[in-house]
């Protein structure tokens, strides 16, 4: 006994395992990498690829649809004003060849401007605007717009959010106590009073209306954040940590972050869509985007004015709005389901 | 239990306090006064100003607006209607939109509550891609696009709801513009529903209660559906609040004489004792719904109260 | 298990329904009671609700329509816009033009029965300029009126009862003027100048002219339905209105309306009688003979910020600026009837005035290739080759419109042009032009008065709307002498005197005058006689019959 105890391990007592035979891994478990997984378990759900896929094919369109006719988004022509849409190869069908109804006071009367005007060679794909400014082109600068907006907020707002919510959970007590009262105080400001004081206070613009969005939007993803670190931190692999001798920044953004990476994310397409929501509402009172840039909420609003003359000026910026709120819905859902698989075995 | 309402009633009256400042805070920040007008001198801003003592310190402003606030008077209006009590104002608007606000949400829940269930139920299938594009299309559309469509259809073109509001018929009136409000909550709820009771169905009490031999009505409508119903609870609150914000532009479509349409008088006039006192109510209620909220879930369920007492 | 779902399904379904049917029977029916009751009642729609009814404390268009609805000044306004009696009997202007005199008519009453007398005029006046009623429109009675001792009481140097107005005895009123005034008539039927009976006023405290139990009628119709800041208000036709044979309406219905497309829709539903157009519906109307276009009077300009922004303060930039409107252009994107003008007077103004559309136009003409000369001449004095400015612009339909088609403008005529548009709530533009808070800021300005004083009273140095801080000496002393000098009672010398004014103006480019504003408006066939004027009251309803 004696002897043992006075033993003094060398170093040549110790060596390291590096060949993975020896470390006699599990080799059945060992292609169960958790992002395959929702790699997978994502594109089995169809609905989410097909969400995927229309998120691309707007994100493209808004990158090349303004370049893919001649005309910009603030160039007016005065003698091509209220054009309704007009597409060369199903003009001969009947169907967008420029004619529209128009409801008057005394009469409804079928015109077609083109013809009126004698454009014999313009093409308004999506129609043009009071001003003579071409839809197409402004729908899509209007989405490039309205997606470069919502994605930076609901970005910003998760970096906020996340941490915001991490610490406040990973700490507790009076620090907690603190944080929750603050964010209630934030949260029981209506959304409205507070972004329009504040896009009346600021100068309006794009960075402006980030900027307001983030304020509102950052309470939602800091409760998410918050309660997972309230599940996680009594967890075994954070006591490991802990007694290893971690700091606590370490714990929550090395050791609890990614643990929580996947309601977050879900959280975030979710955010994005509220966030273009927002942006259409802000327009509409008067706050948004300065003229003559557009966003697809400015689109929907100028179009609100002309809607019982000209129906056809609101309708593409509805429809590739309404698009982007079900692609952006139907994305989240996939990645929720991805991510948990507790909903899969349904 | 006591101890828990007490508490939460508490911090709720801070917060309330808290939003006050604030709010006063921000509306000072706010450049351009009430009186701002081509037509008006210097000096006679300034008598004006004194007149209304906003001249004084804010300090000094805040101190009397609090003093004045815990009487029940929010001061008077400085533009919209010149000199008139905003209570008086407030008194006659709220019950209107708290009526139409009621009916939208009234509406928006059954209907969002069917339509999330069938979309559960036959998960996967026509009927659920068809619930999620309606609700889709409710969250998406903004409501003062719906609003403009049904005064075109059933109010201009079939003549079936008058398109302005006519106090003489509160009731009729109100049905086109609770229509236009309740898409959002109608399809927040239909969303919400679906995934609730999604997870509920897939629970293991679910699958023992099947195994019990159960029969299906019973087992969606007291196990499933009862469960799934309580963090509805939660949703609804704030997409009531959610429905003034919409109530803005809605009023103003059919010409409601209500809060919302107030509020935004008030914004661009820079009315600022309307604003405050406006928004203030907007926090009052919203408070008030989230404090009832959470003491019924408390009641409904301890793990929350003990666990909040636990922090 | 499936079959119970559906059941439950269209079971809660058909309760939704039902309520649905439920309200929309109970409404039908009201609305055929509506229908059914036959009145000429004359349904007006408003843009914007009434925000006081108190004469003094009044300041915008549709309180100055209300009030005048149903309380008559010493003057009323003709079909033309001239002055003509109305409570007052006849007046005698003294040898000096300094002292009028007016006798008030016997048979005016006010509601409540009591006689209108000279008192309630002097109660009204002495409120209007008394500092602690703090009235916006004050200087209508200092500056404009030039009633002696005005403009001290505003300045709280002297008290209100030595306002140089006072009765004679019941019906005899006398006013005493600092100079002459050649328009003074004209301005009594302007809301800041009607009675307020001093008794019923001191009944009512606080709460005066906020019900139809405070407020007192003397006019053509009584105000029987309305609370503050409502959205819909009544007036009936008093019967014992002294002129009450000539009024053919049974009443006034207001129904303020701010979504132009509903307003159009109740028009053509015949719920109302009269309602404005905007531009983006008129394409609907234009055909139709009940469409019309009235002027409004307001014009609407650029200012340039010439003390503080260096590229404006070279005279060839402001000259390339506005010669490079398409003023045309600009009315025809609004499309309701405003015309475009080239003074600093608007056009339709002030009859003896029009003169000057031809004699100035030509400083700023549409004229691209004069613009790209000056434009050249400006950069090249500057030493630089491209400008950046910003212009302040209301954040409402209309200027925002106008601003689009500015900045396309510009930045298409002037190389190395850009015009950043920055919008904002009226009343915050408004304090950042006062404060030369801008570069170039898109505003308007409405007549009080019918003369062109009224405009051209603005760009003397120092004055608050003077926004591009302009000065000059000459110009200064043509306006003093026009307003308390000696060219007061000389009208022809006077009014040349005031053409060389606005030459000046025009000349240094101070401000760049874009249009003046119309309202595109809806009539019923079967309503006639509605009065239309730019100033004071823009709407007056004696005269109007419903068939």
């Amino acid at each position: 006994m004696s002897d043992i105890s006075a033993y003094v391990p060398r170093k040549e007592d110790f060596r390291l395992k590096n060949e993975t035979e020896e470390l006699g891994l599990d080799s059945n478990f060992a292609s169960q990498n958790f992002w395959k997984e929702v790699v997978i378990r994502f594109f089995n759900k169809r609905s989410a690829v097909i969400g995927l896929v229309l998120i691309l094919l707007i994100i493209l369109f808004a990158a090349i649809g303004p370049g893919m006719n001649d005309y910009t988004y603030e160039g007016m022509i005065q003698e091509e004003k209220n054009l309704a849409p007009r597409v060369s190869w199903l003009e001969k069908f009947g169907i967008f060849d420029g004619s529209e109804t128009m409801t008057t006071s005394v009469g409804d009367m079928e015109v077609n401007k083109y013809e009126d005007a004698g454009l014999t060679d313009t093409y308004y794909w999506f129609g043009s605007d009071i001003y003579g400014r071409d839809l197409w082109t402004r729908c899509w600068s209007g989405t490039r717009v309205s997606l470069i907006i919502a994605i930076a907020a609901a970005f910003i707002d998760m970096l906020i959010g996340m941490s915001y919510g991490l610490i406040s959970g990973f700490f507790g007590g009076k620090v907690d106590m603190v944080m929750q009262r603050f964010l209630e105080i934030c949260n029981g400001i209506p959304r409205l009073v507070i972004v329009t004081l504040l896009l009346l206070i600021l100068k309006p613009g794009m960075l402006t209306i980030i900027f307001a969005l983030l304020l509102t939007e950052w309470v939602g993803m800091s409760r998410i954040a918050r309660a997972e670190m309230l599940k996680l931190k009594e967890q075994e692999f954070v006591l490991a940590s802990r007694t290893l001798g971690a700091g606590s920044f370490f714990i929550i953004f090395k050791e609890v972050l990614p643990n929580i990476v996947g309601p977050v994310i879900t959280q975030v397409m979710f955010s994005i869509p509220t966030a273009i929501f927002t942006e259409a509402f802000l327009s509409f009172v008067g706050l948004g985007i300065p003229v003559p840039k557009c966003s697809l909420g400015s689109l929907i609003s100028d179009g609100y004015n002309s809607f019982t003359t000209h129906p056809y000026q609101i309708i593409p910026p509805i429809i590739i709005m309404a698009l982007l709120m079900l692609s952006f819905n139907l994305l989240g859902d996939g990645l929720r389901e991805a991510f948990d698989p507790k909903m899969k075995e349904m | 239990m006591k101890k828990y309402v007490l508490k939460r009633v508490l911090t709720s009256i801070g917060t309330l306090l808290a939003i006050v400042l604030v709010l006063f805070i921000l509306m000072h920040l706010m450049p351009g006064s009430p009186f701002n007008d081509e037509k008006l001198t210097d000096v006679q801003r300034e008598v004006i100003y004194a007149k209304y003592g906003l001249d004084d310190p804010i300090v000094v402003q805040f101190g009397r607006y609090v003093v004045n606030m815990c009487k029940g008077d929010f001061g008077v209006s400085y533009k919209i209607s010149k000199n008139t009590p905003i209570s008086q104002l407030i008194e006659t608007r709220l019950p209107i939109s708290i009526g139409i606000g009621f009916y939208a949400v009234a509406r928006g829940a059954v209907i969002g509550l069917i339509l999330g269930l069938l979309a559960a139920l036959k998960r996967d299938t026509i009927i659920d891609t068809v619930c999620t594009i309606v609700s889709v299309i409710g969250v998406s559309v903004p409501s003062y696009v719906f609003a403009l469509g049904l005064s075109y259809t059933l109010g201009f073109k079939w003549k079936i709801f008058p398109m302005l509001y006519d106090s003489a018929d509160a009731l009729g009136s109100s049905v086109m513009p609770s229509i236009a409000l309740s898409m959002f909550t109608m399809a927040s709820i239909a969303r919400f529903t679906r995934t609730e009771m999604i997870e509920v169905l897939g629970s293991e009490y679910m699958l023992l209660a099947e195994s019990k031999g159960l029969s299906g009505t019973k087992l969606i409508f007291t196990h499933a559906l009862r469960n799934a119903l309580i963090p509805i609870i939660t949703v609804l609150a704030p997409l009531v609040v959610d429905l003034m914000t919409g109530s803005l532009v809605v009023e103003k479509i059919f010409a409601i004489p209500g809060v919302g349409s107030l509020l935004v008088n008030a914004i661009q006039s820079n009315d600022y004792n309307v604003v405050i006192a406006l928004s203030f109510i907007y926090s009052a209620m919203y408070i008030v719904i989230m404090l009832v909220v959470d003491i019924l879930y408390g009641i409904i369920d301890p793990r929350i109260r003990l666990g909040k007492e636990g922090d | 298990m499936k079959k119970r779902i559906i059941a439950f399904v269209l079971a809660a379904t058909m309760v939704a329904g039902m309520t649905g049917c439920g309200s929309k029977s109970s409404d039908s029916a009201s609305q055929g009671a509506a229908g059914a009751a036959t009145s000429t009642d004359l349904n007006v729609m408003i843009e914007t609700g009434v925000e006081s009814l108190d004469p003094q404390q009044a300041t915008d268009g549709t309180s100055f329509e209300v009030i005048a609805d149903y309380t008559d000044g010493l003057m009323q306004m003709d079909a033309d816009g001239n002055p003509i009696n109305a409570i007052a009997e006849s007046y005698e202007i003294s040898e000096d033009g300094c002292t009028y005199t007016f006798k008030l008519r016997d048979d005016a009453n006010w509601s409540n029965g009591k006689p209108v007398t000279a008192a309630d005029f002097v109660f009204a006046w002495q409120r209007a300029v008394d500092p602690e009623v703090a009235s916006e429109y004050a200087y209508m009675l200092s500056d404009i009126g030039q009633i002696v001792n005005a403009e001290e009481i505003i300045a709280g140097e002297k008290d209100k009862s030595e306002l140089g107005v006072k009765a004679v005895d019941d019906k005899t009123l006398e006013v005493q003027l600092n100079v002459p005034v050649s328009y003074f008539l004209s301005l009594m039927y302007f809301p800041t100048f009607y009675p307020v009976n001093e008794e019923f006023f001191t009944e009512c405290g606080d709460t005066f002219a906020t019900s139809p139990e405070t407020t007192l009628s003397n006019g053509a119709f009584v105000l029987d339905d309305y609370e503050p800041a409502a959205t819909a208000f009544h007036l009936t036709k008093n019967e014992d209105y002294y002129d009450a044979s000539k009024v053919s309406l049974t009443g006034l219905d207001y129904q303020v309306i701010q979504d132009s497309q509903t307003a159009l829709m109740s028009y053509q539903s015949n719920t109302l009688d009269i309602t404005l157009v905007n531009g983006d519906q008129v394409e609907q109307v234009s055909a139709d003979p009940e469409f019309n276009t009235i002027g409004a009077g307001y014009l609407w300009y650029v200012s340039p910020n010439i003390k503080d922004v260096k590229e404006l303060q070279n005279l060839n930039i402001r000259l390339a600026l506005t010669n490079a409107i398409n003023r045309e252009n600009v009315t025809s994107q609004l499309n309701d009837g405003s015309l475009p003008t080239y003074t600093a007077v608007p056009r339709d103004f002030s009859a003896d005035f029009s003169a000057d559309q031809d004699k100035f136009g030509a400083y700023c003409a549409d004229d691209a290739t004069a613009a790209a000369k000056y434009w050249e001449a400006g950069l090249k004095e500057l030493g630089v080759d491209s400008i950046t400015l910003e212009m302040k612009v209301d954040d409402d339909d209309a200027p925002k419109k106008v601003a689009t088609v500015l900045k396309s403008e510009w930045e298409e005529t002037l190389p190395g042009l850009t015009v950043d548009i920055v919008t904002e709530p009226k009343k915050q533009r408004v304090q950042d032009l006062q404060e030369g808070e801008f570069e170039l800021g898109l505003t308007r300005w409405g007549p009080d008065y019918d003369d062109p004083m009224t405009y051209l009273g603005m760009w003397v140095t120092d004055c608050a709307n003077n926004y591009g801080f302009w000065s000059n000496e000459e110009y200064d002393s043509i306006i003093a002498e026009c307003t308390t000098g000696e060219l007061c009672t000389e009208l022809d010398a006077r009014r040349e005197r005031l053409y060389d004014a606005e030459q000046l103006v025009m000349e240094d480019a101070v401000i760049f005058p874009i249009y003046t504003a119309a309202n595109a408006t809806l009539v019923k066939a079967n309503v006639s006689g509605i009065e239309f004027h730019p100033v004071a009251l823009n709407r007056v309803y004696k005269n109007t019959v419903k068939e």
